[in-house]
């Protein structure tokens, strides 16, 4: 999605070819190493763009003895998809997440300790934000800002990763010995008449499990 | 070689049913040109250890040794020279004199300690201007921003040349980008000028800028945490050789 409208904003700027437009989407990112964009993409949007009547081919031509390219630009529409791109807001994906993962599946699996989990966590994020500090105080604002605005996210979703883990050491604390999370059980078929009192299944509790 | 060391440190508020142990049998080393951050929740005992580290207040048991000489032995008068001479303070609230400007309010420990007054001038200008302030020696602090005068503040702690910086969440008033700053300058301040510091905070990406990390709980030491395991210039050495590929 973000290719997309990156592309359409910089064909905004000037018409280009698709080569000219990956070397000018990298150099806006700050490099491939922060987002790389292989040369399908770029094609494959294009013709999608273009499809949506968003871009529109403006030559064809080469100039002198090269081979003739094939030039995009911005129409219309492409204009109107932008700047509605850019009245609206954007929501992050914070959800899948490998450490949220890790941390349930020690929790349910009993296996491996909690507090040393969060504490392996807590100093290897902390490592993260001091390279990332530094690295971020070596780069020079005036050709390099990609990178310093990217640095600077960096750190702030690290320092809000950091808090996180303290908020759940305490609230798993909190709860020590309460009921784990189990998958709710559907039978297949046709649901017998007759469960138990209740209907629920025995529960786990976290009485047991490793701490 | 260490130039604090602690053992057993404990400090007991209060006694019998309504005694609180601030800090429970603490011991840790700080290495000369060392930056480290001591963090934890409110109440973990952090601001004890800063006050206890710099004799401002006596432990229940166990001791601080600076410099291989242990304080609890020292006598009063000794201590109020070691605190002088060897210990420099930042605290949250900058504390400075508001009717004196930037460089009288730096040069204020040197002046009280009998330096003359165009001597501790000309120290306190020094800092001044290798923290930036060159150019707002004669600004009163209502003249300067939060960063500027937390600034003020690290040269006045630092006028006395001494070798251990204590620092009480020094970024604790300041915005993100001026904390930023003076964690930037306190890391300077062991990088550049070989000083020792010691900083209590709560926050994590003002942490960020330490060697090491101690992380206290219920008055004891939970963890350590050494954040240059993997050198930061090296990382950057490989990210422009990703980049150059």
């Amino acid at each position: 999605m973000s290719v997309r409208y990156a592309i359409l904003g910089l064909l905004a700027q000037k018409p280009r070819h698709g080569y000219e437009l990956r070397s000018a989407f990298e150099a806006v990112v700050g490099g491939d190493a922060n987002w790389e964009v292989k040369p399908a993409q770029i094609y494959t949007t294009l013709e999608r763009l273009e499809e949506a009547d968003l871009v529109e081919r403006t030559s064809d031509l080469g100039e002198g003895d090269e081979p003739s390219r094939r030039v995009y630009a911005v129409t219309g529409s492409g204009h109107a998809a932008l700047k509605e791109w850019f009245a609206q807001g954007v929501t992050p994906d914070h959800q899948r997440d490998e450490f949220f993962v890790k941390l349930m599946t020690a929790l349910v699996s009993g296996e491996g300790k909690l507090d040393r989990i969060i504490q392996t966590q807590r100093a290897h994020l902390f490592q993260e934000l001091h390279a990332a500090t530094t690295m971020r105080d070596s780069y020079d604002p005036f050709s390099e800002m990609a990178q310093i605005l990217l640095l600077d996210k960096s750190i702030m979703h690290l320092e809000a990763d950091l808090r996180w883990l303290d908020i759940a050491e305490m609230r798993l604390e909190e709860v020590k010995g309460q009921p784990l999370p189990e998958p709710e059980i559907r039978r297949r078929g046709r649901p017998r008449k007759v469960i138990t009192d209740s209907g629920d299944p025995p529960r786990q509790t976290a009485v047991s499990r490793k701490q | 070689m260490s130039l604090i060391q602690t053992e057993n440190l404990t400090k007991i508020y209060g006694s019998g049913e309504t005694a609180v142990t601030a800090l429970d049998h603490v011991g840790i080393q700080v290495k000369e040109g060392e930056f480290v951050a001591v963090m934890g929740p409110s109440g973990c005992g952090k601001s004890t250890l800063l006050h206890l580290l710099g004799g401002l207040d006596r432990p229940s048991e166990g001791g601080v040794s600076i410099d291989g000489t242990a304080i609890a032995d020292m006598k009063d008068d000794d201590l109020t020279k070691l605190r002088r001479k060897r210990i420099g303070f930042v605290f949250q609230f900058y504390n400075l004199i508001p009717v004196l400007t930037a460089v009288e309010n730096a040069a204020l420990p040197v002046t009280l300690d009998g330096v003359k007054p165009a001597e501790a001038r000309k120290r306190a200008a020094e800092w001044l201007e290798r923290f930036g302030l060159g150019d707002r020696l004669n600004s009163r602090p209502d003249q300067l921003s939060g960063g500027q005068q937390q600034r003020v503040a690290v040269a006045r702690a630092l006028v006395a040349e001494p070798a251990l910086i204590l620092a009480d969440e020094p970024t604790g008033n300041l915005d993100t980008r001026s904390g930023d700053e003076i964690a930037s300058l306190l890391r300077q301040v062991t990088k550049e000028y070989g000083r020792t510091v010691v900083m209590v905070t709560h926050d994590p990406r003002i942490a960020a800028y330490a060697d090491r990390i101690i992380f206290l709980k219920d008055g004891k030491v939970v963890d350590e945490t050494q954040l240059e395991r993997m050198g930061a210039a090296e990382k950057i050495a490989n990210k422009m050789k990703e980049i150059g590929d």
